[in-house]
């Protein structure tokens, strides 16, 4: 369990890519900078598209995990 | 990636999601895409063509079976919704190429208005593929 508190959350469990980028794109662009958005998925994808979409995207990943087939990643927007 | 120039030459539903899943991540991500139908595939920048789209050939019987997987996945079913979600990033633009759409029998009247339009390939080649970041071709 994380000490970071999350302004946002997105569950993407069960879906498969393209949609946990597409819907983490999409939830990203409703929150503000410097707000943290905590992402569930169940996708392994996950593990290597959100790091280096925080690269690309100038957004921060402060943390990440897994646990039973699911990750969780906190990313705080740039 | 700035931007991104894809020409989709195989149709079939299995066939095009992969180009269209390409497409929708790098729209999303505020990717300028570029896509190219040509051959058969065009007909799928019609509605009739794009509902008609199914699995062909070996794996045929399990075009429901796909469907559902692709349901599953929180993609529509539908290849047309599937245009529509990528219309909707406002970053993806649906070309047809002028010489399919005249073998294939697409033109202005059934073109789906989610398209940009009939364009010929030379132009699409050089004006899009060759200037973008990243060209595929599927």
């Amino acid at each position: 369990m994380s000490d970071i508190k999350a302004d946002s959350k997105l569950d993407t469990c069960g879906k498969c890519c393209p949609m946990p980028i597409v819907e983490t794109n999409m939830a990203m662009k409703k929150i503000n900078s410097g707000e943290v958005l905590e992402i569930i998925a169940t996708d392994p994808g996950t593990l290597t598209d959100i790091p280096a979409w925080c690269d690309r995207t100038g957004h921060t990943l402060l943390e990440s995990g897994e646990s039973d087939g699911v990750m969780q990643f906190y990313v705080k927007k740039g | 990636m700035k931007s991104l120039a894809i020409v989709v030459r195989e149709d079939g539903y299995d066939k095009l999601l992969t180009p269209l899943a390409f497409a929708y991540l790098q729209g999303a991500e505020g990717t300028q895409v570029d896509l190219l139908f040509v051959n058969w595939a065009v007909r799928a920048l019609t509605e009739e063509g794009a509902k008609a789209q199914v699995i062909q050939g070996e794996h045929a019987d399990q075009d429901g079976w796909v469907r559902q997987q692709v349901e599953k996945a929180g993609l529509p079913p539908d290849i047309y919704d599937v245009i529509q979600a990528l219309k909707a990033t406002d970053n993806v633009n649906f070309y047809a190429c002028s010489l399919a759409a005249s073998i294939f029998g697409v033109n202005e009247d059934n073109l789906i208005p989610e398209a940009s339009g009939i364009v010929g390939a030379s132009w699409f080649l050089n004006e899009k593929a060759a200037k973008a970041d990243h060209c595929q071709y599927f």
